[in-house]
């Protein structure tokens, strides 16, 4: 996996982009999150994913295409952490401020 | 911490760009990685020695076929490629060369290619071998018929390379490599080239051994033409040696008194036992023809042309196989020439005249036995009397002046009588011949001489 960061480094990126300006935008969103169930069903799906990935239950073209797709999942993932952390930090900036 | 988690619930919209995203990503990577991967994996390999490798690459997981030479270097092979960055899984279908047993080479040469066949232990040795071929047969197609197996005997390469070499030196034929044991069969390409091989086999590295040596030599061929019309006696062949070939060449221009004698004679080894007598005796009998061939292949004698008259053909054909040595065959087709016309009896005397100008009738030193060379001369003798059946020859006998006088007359006598003999023997009627002895009476030549003496030693032929 690390070599395939190292590969597709570009793609990557493109993905945590895409993380970032959607954590940017979350803290301000105003419509309603996922429900905790909803996230939990989600965070298991991706586990039970990452499980397959690692055990590398599924072969050729597929299993690949899985292992790309958890990849930029992580780097999203990443992206919209630091998005969204960074969003809170100015709007807590802001605030005393005003 | 607690404002980024419930953010994080609202970090899912995005998702459908993502996969977007992917879905891009996988349609343009997977190519290109997959053909990365294949160069990468099969570059792992180069320096493995593997047979019939195939790699195929789907996403990230690669199936590697090949055939390896052992169970050594076939995990070598597997591991090398498992280590390739970016590989994920390798499908090993991997196997071992299949094992020889006996381990079979054979090398055939045939008119128009040579085929290596059976099995070689390596790629390296199979194109090493195929190289030597091509080299030892520059100009003939190699073909490749060359399989790879396990279970070579130790120093194969050399044993076979020796092998190919020897193939240079046969005509056709096939080499058989079976475990340690050689077999060989076929057609030298020349002379002497049977026992070139058997030398060089010498050679074979320990262990080898031969099971069979069948290759033949060529047959050890002497041909004579005799040809009248061109006057000449035209000699092809082999011949053992100088010395044979030396005593042959004095033995024809004994034998061949009217003729032109044209060697064309090659020495080479391989010549039958008892070869110089056989062949001296069979160009006796085809100095006796007035047109002939003679053709002596390893011990078969075939002798064929036209007799002078009938009697002839029948001495020709018994005195020919008196004169072989034992074990040899004889093959005569011999006619008998249709009779010259008759002619005046002075004709005759000029024909015979002719004759004993060319050649002279040759006896045993002091003793009236016709020497065998002289016998074409008397068949021409014999021929021209025939041709004048009315005439009365007188046959006169010479010598030179050495010796005693009452000796030599006596001598004459008896060879002019030796000579009538000859004649009638071949079927003349004996009251033609009046034989006469002169001694040394009537010398044409001073016997002062050898030269001189060896023209008064003679017989004369007088038509009265």
């Amino acid at each position: 996996m690390v070599d395939l960061a190292t590969f597709y480094w570009g793609w990557l990126l493109g993905a945590a982009l895409l993380g970032f300006a959607v954590g940017w935008i979350a803290v301000v969103h105003r419509g309603s999150g996922l429900s905790n169930r909803a996230s939990l069903w989600l965070t298991g799906l991706l586990a039970a994913l990452i499980a397959v990935a690692l055990a590398r239950l599924i072969p050729g073209r597929p299993g690949y295409w899985l292992d790309l797709g958890l990849l930029m999942m992580a780097a999203y993932v990443l992206g919209c952490a630091v998005g969204s952390w960074l969003r809170h930090w100015v709007i807590s900036r802001h605030v005393p401020a005003a | 911490m607690r404002g980024l988690l419930r953010s994080s619930g609202k970090w899912w919209p995005g998702v459908v760009p993502l996969a977007i995203l992917l879905a891009i990503a996988a349609w343009t990577t997977t190519p290109p990685l997959e053909a990365d991967l294949a160069a990468r994996a099969q570059a792992s390999l180069k320096d493995t020695v593997l047979d019939k490798t195939l790699i195929t690459v789907a996403g990230r997981d690669v199936t590697f076929a090949a055939e390896a030479f052992s169970e050594e270097g076939r995990r070598s092979a597997v591991a090398a490629v498992e280590s390739v960055p970016g590989v994920r899984l390798v499908n090993d279908q991997t196997s071992l060369v299949p094992e020889a047993k006996p381990f079979v080479w054979t090398i055939e040469r045939d008119v128009v290619r040579v085929t290596l066949g059976g099995s070689a232990p390596l790629p390296a040795s199979k194109a090493r071998l195929l190289d030597a071929a091509r080299a030892a047969v520059s100009g003939v197609e190699v073909a490749d018929r060359l399989s790879l197996s396990r279970g070579a005997p130790l120093r194969f390469d050399a044993a076979a390379l020796l092998l190919i070499d020897q193939i240079g030196k046969l005509k056709d034929g096939k080499i058989t490599l079976s475990d340690s044991e050689v077999t060989l069969a076929g057609m030298a390409r020349e002379l002497g080239g049977r026992e070139a091989i058997a030398a060089a086999l010498k050679n074979l590295p320990e262990g080898y051994w031969i099971g069979a040596n069948g290759i033949k030599a060529p047959p050890y061929v002497f041909a004579a033409n005799k040809d009248p019309v061109a006057g000449a006696l035209t000699l092809t062949g082999y011949v053992p040696d100088n010395t044979v070939h030396a005593a042959l060449a004095v033995a024809a221009a004994r034998k061949f008194f009217n003729e032109k004698v044209i060697d064309n004679l090659k020495a080479s080894v391989g010549a039958p036992q008892g070869f110089a007598n056989a062949v001296v005796s069979a160009l006796g009998a085809l100095s006796r023809l007035s047109t002939g061939t003679l053709t002596v292949s390893d011990r078969e004698v075939k002798l064929s042309g036209d007799a002078l008259y009938d009697a002839a053909a029948g001495q020709i054909r018994g005195g020919l196989s008196k004169g072989l040595p034992q074990g040899w065959q004889i093959k005569a087709e011999i006619s008998v020439k249709p009779p010259a016309t008759p002619v005046d009896p002075t004709v005759c005397q000029q024909l015979f005249a002719d004759l004993l100008h060319k050649g002279q009738i040759q006896f045993d030193s002091g003793r009236a036995t016709i020497d065998p060379d002289s016998t074409g001369l008397l068949d021409r003798l014999i021929e021209t009397a025939m041709r004048c059946p009315t005439a009365t020859i007188e046959i006169g006998g010479h010598t030179d002046s050495d010796g005693d006088a009452a000796f030599n007359q006596t001598l004459s006598e008896k060879r002019a009588q030796a000579v009538s003999e000859y004649l009638v023997h071949a079927g003349l009627p004996p009251e033609r011949f009046r034989p006469v002895g002169f001694g040394s009476t009537r010398p044409v030549a001073g016997n002062d001489t050898d030269e001189g003496r060896a023209q008064n030693r003679r017989i004369e032929f007088l038509v009265r």
